[in-house]
């Protein structure tokens, strides 16, 4: 889950980090109110979830209260990369002298948490990783101390700094180190972290992304999780505890498993459009699988469903049940093709086909994905 | 021989008698499994599938003799569980359970490490081994059938599936691992990779991929400088958009790699058949196997 600018930034100010003084608004009247309480010139930011928005012209500087609302106005309604902004953050305008990065993530492979400093930040630090791999220094964390004072320093120091801006940028890396462990985060990044012409640092930009399996021991973040799922369908399958992504094509579908269900879209596009990507994970009930085919029902356009589990974990015999529930309730007249092998498959196979389920017994997922092309095709 | 497990491996349950914990136990036992005890705290006592429960893997421990262990305790609890199994002393944990908070994970795979345990998980569908017979885990018996294919999969279902694809044609596997596809898993591909490469039973590993992370590419860089058997592989999601990309920070730690195609790339010039879909993992897979004989 990742949050908005001005909502990381309040959890980033309670560990200390220097935040720009600001105020978030989410209408120009609000916005023009916050621009008078934090003083002229400002810089108006869009609270978008997506990286890049300066150049998409989500950040933009208002020297007078005019220029606020209009800016606000045009941030407010714009597409912004495909997003919406949630409001806009009216922070102080900086006089920037210098930028710096400041990251902690996750090395998968290590299974551990590394911090990441660079003294050329604001700019695009993955390109430089590719033109200056020489100017990013980063080490990995032992996960049970968390990030030490001193490492932070050492790691500080190879940046060049000495004195007292040695000690304040290693302490608000200290401090962001702390706050990724306290919050689960897979990414925590201060890009760029500014050194004003006055000689103070801020952190101008601030992007925290919580481990979405962490939420129950962060529960005011779990309610707003849920809120912030904007497609309406996405929301209603994570209530039913299953993965659905909305697609643009008219084939529904619904697999047990992340590899099986991307290998079955990659078949699937062979000739067809999938309408969706759901998956069931390892909670089957009859129940999950009934919400399941609603929620991909809900298209209005689609021409058939795939249905592609195992029997592993799932008891894919509830499952079917659960399909032809809904098959039968809803009088669902397209046409749904079923692969479904493991334990019980016998049993499943019988609920399928008497439910009006075109059953296909063959291990190969092409074989069937071939007969829903057929479907698809008609009667020749 | 199979990798991790024989035929004689004695396993605990932990978490045995909760929904999936007690359903799973009677098909491993079903398949042949050697299962001597479960638990689950506050449960000691109980018999479940004619499996003595205890309160805690010590007092198991005390009772009979235990290699491994398999865990369905729910997310939240799974940190402490594998504590309590790597502080007894069990030597190989499969960690099924799914949505395992990232951070616990690393804390588990430290100190499994710093104790000399094998973890395998989360989110893995276990491991079998058709020829002993054993499975730890959720494999599905009837997709798989013993030979000499070492299969490791980031992906459960698709592991069931392309054992099947496999078996249809004759052709068995040695042993099977799911790593799971969690953003960092205990044990790595390429461990298995080398486990495979010593396993005499084993002649042709097959590698079921997918997008995400750097596994595969270090796998790839094992197999062109020491692997001395045969690789097929097969990365699902190349259809799918760079879309669950960690941001700069996590693009800075994979260096340009992790989508399909740096996979595939990769591994194909390490010198590993690649297939384009699932299917043709078992074509691939017979050529080899004729180029050996």
């Amino acid at each position: 889950m990742r949050l908005y600018e001005h909502e990381a930034k309040k959890l980033f100010r309670n560990y200390g980090i220097p935040v720009p003084e600001g105020k978030v608004a989410f209408s120009c009247p609000e916005a023009v109110e916050a621009a008078m309480a934090v003083g002229l010139p400002v810089t108006v930011k869009a609270q978008v979830l997506v990286g890049g928005r300066g150049k998409a012209g989500g950040i933009q500087f208002a020297r007078s209260l005019e220029e606020v609302e209009k800016i606000s106005s045009e941030i407010l309604d714009a597409d912004i990369i495909g997003h919406k902004a949630q409001g806009v953050l009216i922070e102080k305008k900086l006089n920037i002298e210098k930028e710096f990065y400041l990251g902690a993530t996750i090395d998968g492979s290590a299974g551990k948490p590394v911090v990441i400093v660079s003294s050329e930040g604001g700019g695009d630090i993955e390109e430089m990783t590719r033109t200056h791999p020489q100017k990013i220094f980063s080490i990995q964390v032992d996960v049970f101390k968390g990030l030490r004072s001193y490492e932070a320093r050492d790691l500080v120091k190879k940046l060049g700094l000495n004195g007292e801006k040695l000690l304040k940028v290693s302490n608000i890396l200290y401090s962001l180190g702390n706050l990724s462990k306290d919050y689960d985060a897979l990414i925590a990044e201060i890009n760029p972290l500014v050194q004003t012409q006055e000689g103070v640092l801020f952190a101008a930009d601030a992007v925290l992304e919580v481990d979405d399996s962490s939420l129950f021991r962060h529960p005011e973040l779990q309610l707003k999780a849920m809120e912030r799922i904007r497609d309406e369908l996405e929301r209603e399958a994570k209530k039913l505890g299953v993965t659905y992504v909305n697609l643009d094509g008219d084939i529904g579908l619904i697999c047990s498993g992340a590899g099986l269900g991307m290998a079955t879209m990659d078949m699937i596009r062979k000739e067809a459009e999938p309408a969706n990507f759901l998956e069931t994970g390892g909670g089957m009930t009859k129940e999950l699988m009934a919400g399941a085919l609603r929620v991909v029902m809900k298209k209005k356009n689609i021409k058939a469903v795939f249905i592609n589990v195992y029997g592993g974990i799932n008891p894919i015999d509830q499952g079917a049940e659960g399909i032809v529930k809904v098959i039968k309730e809803e009088k669902i007249k397209i046409p749904i093709v079923a692969k479904a092998l493991g334990n019980r498959q016998e049993e499943t196979w019988d609920i399928l086909e008497k439910g009006g389920v075109k059953v296909v017994k063959e291990s190969q997922t092409s074989k069937a994905v071939e007969e829903l092309f057929k479907l698809l095709k008609g009667p020749e | 021989m199979a990798i991790l497990v024989g035929g004689e491996t004695k396993v605990l349950v932990q978490g045995i008698t909760g929904r999936t914990g007690s359903v799973q136990t009677r098909l491993m036992l079903d398949y042949g499994t050697k299962i001597v005890a479960g638990v689950t705290p506050g449960k000691g006592g109980q018999k479940l599938h004619g499996v003595p429960v205890y309160d805690s893997v010590k007092e198991a421990k005390e009772e009979h003799h235990i290699d491994a262990s398999v865990v369905f305790v729910p997310a939240e609890f799974v940190k402490e569980t594998c504590f309590e199994a790597i502080d007894a002393k069990i030597k190989l944990i499969v960690l099924v359970t799914e949505r395992t908070p990232v951070y616990d994970t690393m804390q588990i795979k430290a100190y499994a490490k710093a104790n000399e345990t094998w973890v395998i998980g989360p989110t893995t569908p276990g491991v079998i081994s058709p020829a002993e017979p054993i499975k730890i885990g959720i494999l599905p018996a009837n997709m798989f059938c013993p030979g000499k294919i070492g299969l490791i999969s980031r992906s459960g279902t698709l592991t069931y599936e392309i054992a099947a694809n496999l078996c249809e044609v004759g052709i068995g596997q040695s042993t099977a691992v799911g790593i799971g596809a969690d953003p960092v898993v205990c044990t790595n591909l390429v461990d298995i990779l080398k486990l495979f490469n010593e396993d005499s039973q084993t002649e042709v590993v097959t590698i079921v991929g997918e997008v995400g992370g750097v596994e595969e590419e270090i796998a790839a860089q094992f197999i062109r400088e020491k692997m001395s058997k045969p690789v097929v592989a097969y990365i699902a999601g190349r259809s799918v958009p760079s879309g669950k990309r960690m941001g700069h920070a996590g693009a800075i730690v994979e260096r340009g790699r992790g989508s399909a195609n740096t996979k595939i790339k990769a591994l194909r010039e390490a010198n590993v058949k690649v297939a384009e879909m699932p299917d043709e993992v078992v074509e691939l897979v017979k050529e080899v196997l004729q180029e050996k004989d």
